[in-house]
């Protein structure tokens, strides 16, 4: 069938090139097709070119847009700015936007107020937060939206340096919000609060205690009350610094509670301005379902978190000892599990557990959670915080000890740090540094020029990792895979990597590895560290992931109903 | 509870050429490393890309500070993609460029697969261009490429069905927040459907059909008549500069080669150059010639008379 099935190309192609060979047009074209998966229409014009030379490039251009002049003093940052200024122009970002009647001169007015912060546009850069009051009050301020604020006035209030938006100030959205928006009064999920600013909830109080804030300056002490409430959706614990009499079970409204958030874990602050109410809703959840799912398992485990409950598996346990103040105390420590991964515990005083009992499965309850590199550990200060569990709530036949979860990329990288996980990704980076590392032989940390940058100069031990970023469309990982886990990737020897380098240099070496690996799905499993720079996948085995792209057309065309 | 403010690296994502080279929007906050977007129709607010294809063109451009720029085109099978690599790209991805540049010059058929930033610009006559600047990129083989076809048709089928999902509700961050539209795609959807408005998404279709035959090994299937046709050049036909002469040359292209439907850009540009119009000349008539209403482009890069 060949000789008709090029036909009209080859003619287009002789048409174009009148010189070229007949023959050889339609071997390229069959080339393409059969080694490089081209159809002849889309091979055409390389084939073209091949055949006839080059043709002129397209022609870019340029544009550089002339700089805009303003009247008004036009500052890029809040530190610019002295009390002085009026008719102030300043792009920020909206953190709280809080709406209350106010009565001005007799008359009763809304007006709003909240949080800024300068340097909006730059991700995790140094930003500066002031307060600020709108008279408006602007109908398009809302939390999360940057916008740019023309003609506001600065106010300074005994050294507290404010902005004053006043109804003559233009109000220009640049981006939308993307945090929720919380209108005063409508309560929110306790999953959805955000990390900072004022929210509305309803839940039910699950604990209650009285205690006592020190204030560091030895000048006394302040009454305030701890507790726990919760709705379907989650828990939070809050503090008051009001007294707080609402009992254990009682279901209350609480509007203009302000969130803080210690380490990882957000937390509800209840002060003067705070309306607690009780609520009434029947269908409200009551305490005791809401008690079961106050049980949370390792992979919520967050830095922080107080007062919680958890059945886990423990799986080593240790005792070490240590000296503080002269005195020798003791540590016990190991290693925990539940189905979605492993974590560790620690107790101040010695549980009725010994190392031939192990796997113990065990209740803690009113525990709470540091954590250490990004691995959550379970500090137990008192030996009635855990209770023993004759069996587990888990299918028991799961071996924890050698346990791997497999977790969507988009949640690892949502979640807080993790250990004992899988997950897949698409390889998007391969970054320079892969291959022949040193390390330092004091920290391991990497040295740069055979400098650390803790101890200094270093001659260093020699070790091989990979440093790529995974991507599974909508989150990013960094992926470190360590010497072993590269070697089996590879199938190489670390002499005979470190020959090619030798030999090739370092940048074929990369580009070798960017052939072999971009773009490529792969499975990794290890543990994570997520923290504000985002999330990095420690990996001891990483495989590419086999893939039969006429298997996953057909399921395409199954999936999507396309023939 | 919502994740504190950090440097986020931007996902990358698989994309036809067709999606990408349809946008007109983009998106860039004021500061100086505030990452910028293009949002395609289908309302995909991209930074990164991940895209593939045969490499047809990489060659060096002398640019007025001094510096050479190697532009390319990668061809999948919904179009091509233009690309550039300049000073800013690393050291690695300009030695690729260096040892690839002569091989597509002497007509070797190269697959590549290149992880590449977005960028939308505008020329001073106000035409806009889309092109990437690839971070890293590699040579693949057939196999790899049609892996990448699927992961492509799978995703835009995926916002194909986001997009026509997200038409039964108001075009707002609230509105479609509230109906559990994927969140990653919100604010796209948002700003493309505020700029684009109504768009068809058969050719998109077309496009997944045809890569997914290639997927599969049906190269037959996937084969369509050269749609660039060439009007052979009369013997005794001078090059000419003359601007209306080329403009009764395009009108009498289109006459000549429309079945209905109109006649591509390319083939309008392949044409013109046999003539021995430069594309950017050729360029510059069809946008002047649809202006002034003697073409008009019925779909996007496809012109006819206006009758």
């Amino acid at each position: 069938m060949s000789e008709e099935k090029y036909e009209s190309h080859i003619n287009a192609v002789l048409s174009e090139c009148p010189d070229a060979d007949r023959e050889e047009v339609r071997e390229a074209f069959a080339k393409y097709e059969s080694e490089f998966y081209i159809p002849p229409q889309d091979a055409l014009r390389s084939i073209i070119r091949r055949f006839k030379g080059d043709m002129a490039p397209s022609s870019t251009g340029n544009n550089s847009q002339p700089q805009k002049s303003s009247v008004s003093k036009k500052v890029a940052s809040l530190t610019e700015l002295s009390a002085t200024d009026r008719d102030v122009e300043i792009e920020v970002e909206i953190i709280s936007h809080n709406l209350r009647e106010q009565t001005i001169r007799g008359e009763q007015k809304q007006i709003a107020f909240g949080l800024l912060e300068d340097n909006p546009w730059d991700e995790g850069g140094q930003r500066t937060r002031w307060e600020y009051k709108d008279w408006g009050p602007n109908s398009n301020i809302s939390p999360g939206t940057v916008v740019r604020i023309e003609g506001a006035s600065v106010n300074e209030y005994q050294g507290r340096m404010s902005l004053n938006i006043n109804q003559s100030t233009r109000i220009a959205v640049l981006r939308e919000g993307t945090r929720p928006v919380v209108a005063p009064g409508e309560p929110i999920e306790i999953n959805n609060i955000p990390s900072d600013g004022y929210v509305c909830v309803v839940g039910r109080i699950l604990s209650s205690r009285p205690d006592q804030i020190h204030r560091k300056d030895g000048s006394g002490s302040i009454d305030v009350v701890r507790g726990r409430m919760a709705d379907e959706s989650g828990t939070i614990g809050f503090l008051s610094w009001e007294p707080f009499e609402h009992e254990v079970g009682a279901l209350v409204k609480i509007d203009g509670a302000q969130v803080r958030t210690f380490r990882d874990t957000p937390e509800l602050n209840f002060g003067r301005t705070t309306k607690v109410e009780l609520y009434h809703d029947s269908n409200f959840a009551d305490a005791e379902s809401l008690m079961e799912q106050n049980i949370v398992t390792i992979s919520q485990l967050r830095d922080g978190s107080r007062d919680v409950e958890a059945i886990v598996q423990i799986t080593e346990w240790s005792k070490r000892s240590f000296v503080r103040d002269g005195q020798e105390k003791f540590l016990w420590s190991g290693q925990i599990a539940d189905p979605s991964g492993k974590c560790r515990m620690s107790a101040w005083e010695e549980l009725p557990i010994s190392e031939s009992d192990l796997p113990v499965t065990i209740k803690v309850k009113g525990v709470r959670v540091r954590s250490w590199q990004g691995i959550p550990d379970i500090t137990v200060d008192k030996s009635t915080q855990v209770e023993i569990l004759e069996s587990t709530p888990w299918d028991d036949s799961i071996d924890l000890s050698n346990h791997i979860v497999e977790v969507p990329l988009t949640e690892l990288v949502n979640g807080s740090s993790r250990v004992g996980i899988s997950t897949q990704g698409i390889v998007a980076s391969v970054r320079e540094d892969c291959g022949i590392i040193m390390r330092c032989t004091q920290c391991r940390r990497v040295l740069r020029d055979g400098n650390c940058s803790q101890h200094g100069d270093d001659v260093g031990t020699q070790d091989v990792r990979l440093r790529l970023v995974i991507d599974d469309g909508t989150s990013t990982s960094s992926l470190l895979i360590n010497k072993e886990a590269t070697l089996n990737l590879l199938n190489m020897t670390e002499d005979e990597i470190k020959a090619e380098i030798d030999s090739n240099g370092q940048m074929e070496f990369v580009q070798r590895l960017r052939g072999k690996l971009l773009g490529q799905l792969v499975t990794a499993s290890g543990r994570t560290i997520v923290d504000d720079q985002g999330a990095m996948l420690l990996a001891d085995k990483t495989e590419l992931v086999e893939q039969d792209p006429g298997l996953i057309s057909t399921e395409i065309r199954a999936q999507w109903g396309v023939q | 509870m919502q994740p504190s403010r950090s440097i986020k690296r931007q996902p990358a994502w698989h994309m036809l050429a067709s999606e990408f080279g349809e946008s007109t929007l983009n998106e860039k906050g004021s500061g100086e490393f505030d990452p910028s977007f293009v949002i395609t129709k289908l309302g995909s607010k991209v930074n990164r890309v991940i895209v593939a294809g045969l490499l047809e063109r990489l060659e060096p451009r002398d640019t007025a500070n001094g510096s050479v720029l190697y532009q390319g085109q990668i061809r999948d099978p919904s179009g091509v993609h233009y690309f550039s690599v300049g000073d800013y790209a690393s050291d690695s991805m300009r030695e690729l460029t260096l040892q690839l540049s002569p091989k597509v010059e002497s007509g070797e058929p190269i697959l590549m697969l290149m992880v590449a930033k977005t960028r939308l610009f505008q020329t001073e006559e106000g035409a806009i261009y889309t092109s990437l600047r690839p971070e890293e990129a590699c040579e693949i083989d057939s196999n790899r490429y049609a892996t990448w076809l699927t992961k492509t048709c799978q995703d835009t089928l995926e916002r194909m069905k986001i997009f026509t999902d997200s038409l039964d509700f108001e075009p707002t961050i609230e509105a479609l927040t509230k109906q559990d539209i994927a969140s990653h795609m919100v604010e796209g959807l948002v700003a493309s459907r505020n700029h684009y408005g109504d768009i068809d998404l058969e050719h998109y279709n077309l496009n997944i059909l045809q890569a997914l035959d290639i997927a599969e090994g049906k190269i037959d299937a996937a084969s369509k008549p050269p749609q660039q046709q060439i009007i052979s050049v009369q013997e005794g036909d001078e090059a000419s500069s003359n601007s209306d002469e080329l403009g009764d040359i395009l009108l009498d292209i289109i006459k000549k080669l429309d079945q209905g439907e109109g006649v591509d850009f390319e083939t309008l540009i392949t044409n013109a150059s046999a003539r021995g119009f430069s594309r950017s000349v050729a360029e510059e008539k069809i946008e002047s010639l649809s202006d002034e209403g003697s073409i008009h482009e019925p779909a996007f890069g496809w012109f006819r008379i206006v009758s």
